[in-house]
């Protein structure tokens, strides 16, 4: 278990090189048997995962370039353990429901080298490493999006590409900066992520380095008005890579808040939380009113993650124990929900090759068990109690109304606009005569689609029903970093938010 | 009387001069001597400081150009007439092959 | 005991689940006795408990852990205490008798087997609801009731009416919900708990404008469930589902949601007087304003819809005035003779193939004895004559409004109560006697199923008997909710109920008196007031025209407009920006060796002026 870490992260890749050798029929065999023993291995580190440890376990640390203070340094934390689980298993799963067949080879290759850089993302705790490995995982996407896209796809994977790496650039200075003020405060070089929490920075100084890391996770997440790049690149992205994009790269944004911004910058993370929190409202009715007004099913759920994603913002930013919990959690579920809308969507792209609602209706006759799985998941994504989708949500609004209820009565309304334009597309497509001829004749899901839903459709009631395993470890690291914030806050503005917001009942 | 400043004149009006001639001139033997133009007022600047400063330091670099200028006016005549003899013209318009 | 408070909670469950798995077959009937049975075994559990909780009090069970993060803590737990328990008794027994009817009425339709799955899970949802020892278990089974009332009203879903119908009742619903929810997150913040009885026993320490904001939050979650003004036009759409749906959600149970929310609450309730009677103005005006839309429709279904509404208000009136018992043994009555008049509405459908303007039935007595019976016996019921069941809840209600002072209140009860008999004796006269007029569509009715009649039987006996029970109820449930006394001095008492009684009585007989003689003259139907009337008010169209259309604009507006022409262009205008400007500046590298020296020379004359004028602010 000593190296566990390493094992998973570089697994996928050494795995990902053999590909190469493997023989062209049997790639997808093999494709899937990777992603399901690093699943495996993700199962085997959450098992030996102490759950009564809030800090980093598992930790391996060799030292890279010393004089400088970088290093190879890797641990889990309840906060990352399951976004790794989480990456590897629609890893898994969209390798199990792929079904493309053009240059399938090169393509599985791509999506394994992509988990490496996911799972190092979570993982890696050195900084300068973990930019990099940020930076990587646009590669194998623009990848993915550029070649096994529809129409438009090198205009939108150049977009993704580049939006998302200039976005990044200014992290990299923001990181080299800390670097200088750690060497400048203690006299030595370190990269090291739990180095950099002990440091206690000047507001003036927080506030620039919160603004430079934070454009690069305000594009990842996306949030608004940073955000048009996600509808394009879901758009014209592969089935395979709007899952692994929606349930995966989009965690990396507001992971990187958790990880980043809150705890290294805790002033500064309280003096802009209002504007924050006005653009997660934004991004909560802004995204579910232009999810309204589509055509494409694939965009209806593209720009729901937009809304779904201010709320995980806001959550993040309500500073409590309960709202940060729920947001962690909002991640998982959301990432599993609309992963599994977007294999539904292509599930419905390969017989009909459309996704415009308008040429659907009716086909909950022709497809009663497809139906009934997006029926379910749509009740996920609109988060009906006993779902999944319901805890994260309610958890992330419970905090935020103690920070301020009118503006979580806004981003409440929410759940109501999540209803109308979900039940909308259901409505549309499902409901209703059928008016074409073509759907008349549609294919239920088939065995693979099926291997590859059930899981997640189980995930979805079983997290619904007992979330306490997962929530209960994530709450222990959650409140862990709470405390460090409010040790390390320089102003006591941000130490008297930080302990109103974490109490029951008090001051008015 | 003659001062530093006249020879930094004359120096600085070499230079123009040549400079002139590098941005004007389509002809390569004719840059050539541009070139040996500006070679040759900095020359002028280099021996007139040095003689004001008492330093033979600008008088030895001002010999140590001739010897670069007489060695690169060699080789690039001899590439000059390589070319020539090549496309029947030293013109710079016909030298336009790495275009963006 | 525990174990009958997991039958009775767990047995739709079972039921729903395994009946799912055939729900894509062809009709089984062995499903819907299954389910029949697995509800009847709820149904037992239920009585069970009820006399247990009769003798021994309050069951309180915990099931275990769901939530926990921070502070807060959720777990599924259960409690089967006075109100509770008479809640499971009420749902359980309805929906048994539906579950059976439903064997018959569905009996040719092709998804036989998915009905019975929704109807178990809709039972399943709506115990949760009531057997929840905290707000968020509630919260559950609230949403699994409106999630359950989706499937159901949506069930034909190839009808585009039924899918429209569907969405608008779960869409409202949400809106409702997040009311509640805001409710239930102030709760926490305040007290940190939800566990109710944490709540109710540290909620009179708050502050009193704080207990008053949670109160009126749970009442917006309420008025959506319960299909108050404003967001009341969905119960009436709702009729799209099955008969046997509209008998148990959208009349017995589902719809009563809300006053039960108020009731359990009553501890916040009592506290806040001025919003409970802000709650009992709104019931009042509920009960005319639904009572007056029912007097001019001729729809089958709608009619008893309104006439739901306008009951439900009725009960918010008593919940709101803080006569928690009377609004309870409203909503149990109601439950029993609003389901039969429901069902027997259904034996009506089936006999006319489906129509349901009752202007084109009249007659159906003769063919339809039973049904005819039944339905006649649930309107008195529901007019409230003596000594039906009816007559003894909402008589109460009246007597509260009195006896508070709210004489207004009691005055539109009052023409309530004769609008009421009015509009259930004009369906019964137009159904049942008159004219045949449906002999012109060439329809030949028939009876029910013997079976589907032998069902009904108990809930008629209910409708007919239920009131006598008024105080072993008032015994039973008053050890949990604060009691409540009519002081009203023995004359003015029976004068009241005369009164009540004579409008009521002159409501059914004017009814009788006009449509046995043909009904009302056709130029009525040209005044203001019936076009009123009989488009409700004109609210469905204002919220069409006010809140559906502009939404939508909006949303195209935001998408086309802002999202791609101001953001994506601007985010794209960078792009071209530095596109172009490489493009134009790409013809500095013209390759030809002068330009280049000319560029150069220019480098060197910007760099020599750095050099000269520039100097570092120190």
């Amino acid at each position: 278990m000593d190296h566990i870490l390493s094992l998973i992260i570089f697994f996928p890749f050494v795995a990902g090189l053999f590909g190469f050798l493997v023989n062209k029929d049997s790639v997808r065999a093999y494709g899937i048997s990777v992603s399901a023993i690093e699943f495996l291995l993700t199962l085997v580190l959450w098992v030996g995962f102490d759950s009564s440890n809030a800090g980093y376990q598992f930790v391996e640390y060799t030292a890279l370039i010393p004089s400088f203070g970088m290093s190879y340094y890797l641990g889990v934390d309840g906060i990352s353990l399951f976004l790794v689980i989480l990456t590897s298993l629609m890893t898994m799963i969209s390798l199990i429901a792929l079904n493309i067949e053009k240059d399938a080879k090169n393509l599985i290759i791509s999506v394994l080298f992509l988990e490496m850089t996911m799972v190092g993302v979570f993982l890696i705790l050195d900084v300068i490493l973990f930019y990099s490995f940020w930076e990587l995982s646009l590669v194998p996407m623009l990848y993915i999006i550029g070649a096994w896209g529809s129409a438009r796809r090198v205009y939108a994977a150049i977009k993704f590409f580049l939006y998302t790496f200039a976005g990044s650039v200014l992290m990299l200075v923001g990181i080299l900066y800390m670097g200088f003020l750690y060497h400048e405060a203690t006299g030595i070089w370190s990269f090291a992520l739990p180095d950099w929490y002990l440091l206690q920075i000047p507001l003036q100084m927080q506030l620039w380095l919160f603004g430079a890391f934070f454009l690069a996770f305000a594009i990842k997440v996306p949030m608004f008005p940073f955000h048009t790049w996600l509808p394009y690149a879901h758009g014209q992205a592969p089935t395979i890579g709007s899952i692994i994009l929606a349930a995966v790269l989009l965690k990396m944004g507001s992971y990187g808040f958790v990880r980043f911004s809150l705890p290294l910058f805790p002033d500064a993370s309280v003096y802009f939380l209002m504007p924050i929190a006005i653009i997660a409202i934004i991004m909560v009715i802004y995204g579910a009113m232009v999810a309204y007004a589509q055509e494409d099913m694939k965009q209806v759920i593209a720009y729901s993650s937009i809304s779904h994603m201010g709320i995980v913002v806001l959550g993040t930013f309500a500073m409590n124990a309960e709202g940060i919990t729920g947001s962690i959690f909002l991640m998982l579920s959301h990432g599993i929900v609309s992963g599994a809308l977007f294999m539904l969507v292509g599930v419905i792209y390969d017989r009909r090759h459309t996704k415009l609602m308008s040429e659907f209706g009716g086909i909950a006759s022709v497809m009663p068990n497809f139906a009934t799985i997006y029926g379910i998941m749509l009740m996920a994504s609109v988060g009906l109690p006993l779902s999944v989708g319901f805890v994260g949500e309610f958890l992330s609004l419970v905090g935020f109304y103690k920070v301020n209820w009118v503006m979580t009565l806004m981003a409440g309304s929410g759940i109501i606009l999540g209803a109308v334009y979900m039940l909308n597309l259901y409505k549309k497509s499902f409901f209703g005569p059928i008016t074409h001829e073509e759907n008349r004749t549609l294919k239920d899901l088939n065995g693979k689609e099926l291997t590859a839903l059930i899981p997640l459709v189980a995930l979805v009631v079983i997290l619904g029903v007992f979330p306490k395993p997962v929530l209960s470890t994530i709450d222990m690291s959650v409140k862990k970093m709470l405390s460090l914030m409010e040790q390390k806050a320089v102003e006591n503005d941000t130490r008297d938010l930080i302990i109103n917001v974490n109490s029951i009942g008090g001051k008015r | 009387m003659i001062t530093l400043t006249h020879y930094l004149v004359l120096s600085g009006i070499l230079f123009s001069i040549g400079l002139a001639g590098v941005m004007r001139r389509t002809n390569l033997l004719m840059l050539f001597f541009s070139t040996e133009i500006l070679l040759n007022a900095v020359n002028v600047g280099f021996v007139a400081v040095s003689k004001y400063y008492g330093d033979l330091t600008g008088q030895m670099f001002a010999f140590f150009i001739i010897a670069v200028a007489a060695s690169e006016a060699a080789v690039g005549l001899g590439l000059l007439i390589l070319w020539y003899k090549r496309n029947g013209s030293v013109d710079l318009t016909s030298l336009q092959m790495m275009k963006g | 005991m525990e174990k009958y408070v997991y039958i009775a909670l767990f047995a739709p469950l079972l039921s729903s689940l395994f009946v799912a798995l055939f729900a894509t077959r062809p009709k089984i009937l062995f499903m819907g006795i299954l389910a029949s049975l697995l509800i009847g075994a709820s149904m037992i559990s239920s009585f069970i408990l009820l006399f247990y909780v009769n003798a021994h009090g309050a069951l309180h069970v915990k099931m275990m852990d769901w939530i926990s993060a921070g502070n807060l803590e959720i777990p599924f737990g259960f409690v089967v205490d006075q109100v509770s328990v008479i809640m499971m008794v009420t749902v359980t027994f309805v929906s048994t008798i539906i579950h059976v009817y439903s064997i018959g009425y569905m009996d040719h339709d092709k998804s036989f087997n998915r009905f019975f799955s929704y109807l178990s899970a809709f039972v399943f949802s709506m115990l949760i609801l009531v057997m929840s020892d905290n707000f968020v278990g509630l919260f559950i089974g609230w949403e699994g009731v409106g999630l359950c009332s989706w499937l159901l009203i949506g069930f034909w879903y190839h009808k585009p009416s039924a899918a429209w119908a569907a969405n608008e009742a779960f869409i409202m619903n949400r809106i409702a919900d997040l009311g509640m929810l805001m409710g239930l997150f102030l709760i926490y913040w305040q007290i940190g708990s939800f566990q109710y009885d944490i709540v109710f026993a540290s909620i009179k320490f708050l502050d009193i404008s704080i207990v008053t904001t949670i109160g009126i939050f749970l009442f917006i979650g309420a008025m959506g469930k319960s299909a108050q003004f404003p967001l009341h036009t969905w119960l009436a759409d709702a009729m799209e589902g099955p008969t046997p749906v509209s008998a148990l959600i959208h009349a017995a149970t589902m719809v009563t949601a809300g006053v039960y929310l108020v009731i359990r609450c009553g501890d916040i309730y009592s506290l806040i007087p001025h919003i409970g009677f802000a709650i009992a103005s709104l019931g009042a005006f509920v009960a005319v304003f639904a009572a007056s839309m029912a007097l001019v429709n001729n729809d089958l279904k709608r009619i008893i819809a309104y006439s739901t509404l306008s009951q439900l208000g009725y009960m918010f009136v008593a919940a709101g005035l803080g006569a928690y018992w009377i609004a309870l043994f409203h909503l149990m009555t109601h439950a029993f003779f609003k389901s039969l008049l429901f069902l027997g509405a259904g034996n009506v459908m089936h006999a006319m193939h489906d129509e349901l303007n009752i202007k084109k039935m009249g007659g159906l007595y003769g063919s339809m004895k039973a049904t005819a019976i039944l339905m006649s016996v649930a309107s008195v019921a529901l007019a409230g004559i003596y000594p039906f069941a009816g007559f003894f809840s909402k008589d109460m209600i009246l007597e509260v409004a009195f006896n508070e002072g709210a004489y207004f209140l009691w005055f539109a009860l009052f023409i309530g109560a004769g609008m009421t008999a009015f509009y259930s004796f004009r369906l019964v006269m137009l159904v049942f006697f008159g004219e045949k007029e449906h002999t012109k569509y060439g329809i030949h009715p028939h009876e029910a199923q013997p079976f589907v009649i032998y069902a009904l039987m108990p809930l008629g006996l209910l409708a007919v008997i239920a009131g006598f029970f008024e105080h072993a109820f008032r015994g039973f449930v008053t050890k949990l909710l604060t009691n409540y006394d009519i002081q009203i001095a023995h004359g003015t008492e029976v004068l009241l109920i005369a009164a009540t009684l004579g409008i009521a009585i002159s409501g059914i007989s004017f009814a009788i008196y006009m449509y046995s003689r043909g009904g009302f003259s056709k130029t009525l139907e040209n005044r203001f007031c019936y076009k009123l009337l009989i488009n409700q008010y004109f609210i469905p169209k204002l919220y069409e025209l006010y809140i559906m259309k502009p939404f939508g604009a909006i949303s195209n507006f935001l998408w086309q407009k802002i999202d791609v022409k101001i953001i994506d262009f601007s985010v794209d205008m960078v792009a071209k920006i530095l596109y172009t400007s490489g493009e134009k500046s790409r013809k500095m590298q013209s390759g030809n060796l002068s330009d280049m020296l000319r560029w150069m020379v220019v480098g060197i004359v910007i760099l020599l002026a750095v050099a000269i004028f520039y100097r570092p602010i120190v």
